[in-house]
């Protein structure tokens, strides 16, 4: 079933955004916006630039030309952590989870920026410190219950099938309650069953959160099917931008992935 | 009773939370605290106390500190010999020169606190250079801090060979004299700093610095702040460093100089938490014991044993034996000693079952 919604407020915008690494420009000039609680996939063959825009919109890398205004306010240069403390969160395209950490302590994790309690209490243990463990713990048993996780509640991630791993991922994003959420790759490496589960939870996170959802996939059915809108790169330029329905017709795309004789 | 936690449900998360989920292993670790302040008193030679006891709960705690450091937070440090030299003089300094303030709780604090300031000084490097780097400009610490106790004699008051002694100790009126005394002083204090140190890794911290640890960048995106993380782990690391220190000044040693703290305690240190189990406070005690205990027992094993051998060649092959102890148990676990400990506890789970 296709879905057709209609969004009004801009959540984030990039404008003639820039970014090169040295003499190989990344992406150039740029401009797209995700409205409020829309899906927006990014697509494009390898070496796109879909990563690299990724990583500019939660502040890990810095476009030397171009601004992101996010939730109205043009943003300069800023750290990870703020763009963290402003709603943004993410997933990573080869899992980045916290190997040596149960499945229950990753995504406590994603609920770092909430936790306020002075070291003092937390030697301790009691009072505040306490009381915010177990209120915190809470939410993590929501996230648990909803992704399907609660067998592997105490187990090391590191020893999870890399399937389970991605769910765990997504759970810490989750954690954080992000307004905007960037999924790299989600359903990258994943069978057939596995690809339906996270194609669900992210419709799920989308329809119950309220959660504005820009993700990279190279799964055309998936994209087509689940994402409101679509931005097309290739070699760092924006070649399309609409709803699935256009972008399939596209011919700048077709030739793109199809490869065309110039 | 068996091993089996069929059976016990956990009905709050305040009850899943908690450090021993299991009850036999809240009974077990009670009757070994106990047994450690009741029963061993009744036996224990001067003898036990001063060679085994004490130096084991000592280094036990700076392998607890220096394990929160490298193994939670993944910052190697070879500078632990200086951050106990520093909570060794800051403690002798205060109990010298504010004599109102002779009670050991109060000096040792001191102790710790002020290495745990130097501790964040030196961990500012950590922000921007990892692994074997740090671990060199952590080695300038080490050799900084044997300098500035050698050199600077006001810290030392003016003694001319740079050793100092400590008189009478006491805490809260009670006087710390006998070995006996000592030890239980010295097991009072390593309890309830294993306590906050098991809270602190378990807690909110505990995951900031285990997140640093296995994906720094992955930490950063989702909020944490390295460098507060990061210093935040040398300062509760040389806190507790700083502490055992102190101790090892004045309730092992009473008199002693900056060798003392040489770099050879800081590899000592490292050894007891590597062997030990990296990001284990049981791998802290389980490695202490052994570096502490395998040379007492390889020297005395000759005579046990009826064997006639010099003195130099008992002394040849403890090392040699030591030696190869350290390398056969790093093969056979390279996660230390807690980790096979772990496996134990697993299997007994199912025992006496196979599967």
């Amino acid at each position: 079933m296709k879905r057709s919604r209609v969004f009004n407020e801009v959540l984030l915008a990039v404008e003639n955004i820039s970014l090169s690494f040295g003499g190989v420009k990344a992406l150039s000039d740029i401009s797209f916006d995700i409205a409020k609680g829309e899906i927006r996939a990014i697509i494009g063959p390898n070496g796109a630039g879909k990563s690299s825009m990724l990583n500019c919109i939660n502040g890990f890398y810095h476009p030397q030309q171009g601004a992101i205004t996010y939730k109205g306010v043009r943003r300069s240069q800023m750290r990870p952590h703020e763009a963290a403390e402003q709603g943004i969160a993410r997933t990573f395209q080869n899992i980045a989870l916290f190997r040596g950490m149960s499945t229950l302590d990753n995504i406590m994790t994603g609920r770092n920026l909430r936790m306020k309690t002075g070291l003092f209490w937390q030697a301790l243990h009691i009072g505040p410190a306490a009381r915010e463990e177990i209120e915190h713990r809470q939410a993590v048993e929501k996230i648990i219950d909803f992704l399907e996780i609660q067998h592997i509640r105490k187990v090391p991630v590191g020893q999870l099938p890399y399937g389970l791993q991605k769910r765990v991922e997504l759970g810490r994003a989750l954690a954080a309650q992000p307004e905007l959420l960037l999924l790299d790759e989600p359903m990258a490496g994943m069978n057939i069953e596995e690809k339906q589960d996270m194609c669900r939870f992210v419709l799920d996170v989308n329809d119950e959160f309220g959660t504005t959802i820009c993700l990279i996939e190279h799964d055309m059915g998936v994209v087509m099917d689940i994402s409101d809108r679509v931005v097309v790169l290739d070699y760092g330029k924006k070649i399309g931008d609409g709803v699935p329905d256009e972008i399939k017709g596209n011919q700048a795309v077709i030739d793109a992935y199809l490869g065309v004789s110039h | 009773m068996l091993y089996r936690e069929a059976g016990q449900f956990k009905t709050t998360y305040g009850a899943d939370q908690q450090i021993f989920p299991i009850l036999q292993d809240r009974l077990f670790v009670l009757a070994v605290i106990l047994a450690a302040f009741l029963v061993v008193p009744l036996f224990a030679s001067q003898y036990l106390y001063t060679e085994i006891l004490i130096p084991f709960l000592i280094l036990s705690l700076a392998a607890i500190g220096l394990n929160i450091l490298v193994g939670y937070c993944g910052q190697v440090s070879l500078g632990t010999g200086g951050f106990m030299a520093v909570g060794a003089y800051a403690a002798y300094n205060l109990w010298l020169r504010v004599p109102e303030l002779n009670n050991l709780v109060v000096v040792f604090l001191f102790g710790g606190l002020m290495s745990a300031a130097v501790g964040i000084l030196f961990g500012l490097p950590s922000l921007r250079i990892k692994g074997f780097y740090l671990a060199v400009a952590t080695l300038a610490s080490q050799f900084f801090l044997d300098w500035l106790f050698a050199r600077v004699k006001w810290l030392t008051n003016y003694t001319p060979s740079g050793s100092v002694a400590v008189g009478e100790t006491s805490a809260f009126g009670w006087k710390i004299d006998t070995p006996a005394e000592r030890y239980l002083f010295i097991l009072a204090f390593v309890v309830v700093a294993t306590l906050v140190a098991k809270n602190l890794v378990r807690g909110h911290i505990g995951r900031s610095w285990m997140a640093i640890r296995d994906m720094d960048i992955a930490a950063e995106i989702i909020g944490f702040q390295p460098l507060r993380t990061k210093l935040s782990a040398f300062a509760v690391s040389s806190f507790f460093i700083g502490i055992a220190g102190a101790m090892w000044g004045f309730l092992r040693l009473g008199s002693w100089e900056p060798l003392a703290f040489d770099i050879n305690r800081s590899f000592q240190i490292l050894f007891m938490v590597i062997i030990g189990g990296l990001g284990s406070l049981l791998g802290s005690f389980l490695g202490a014991a052994f570096i502490v205990l395998t040379p007492i027992v390889l020297n005395q094993m000759p005579g046990w044993l009826g064997v006639k051998l010099s003195t130099a060649m008992i002394s040849h092959l403890e090392f040699m034996v030591f030696g190869a102890m350290i390398v056969f148990f790093l093969i056979v676990e390279p996660h230390g000693l807690a980790r096979l400990w772990s496996i134990a506890k697993e299997k007994l789970r199912l025992w006496p079952f196979p599967h």
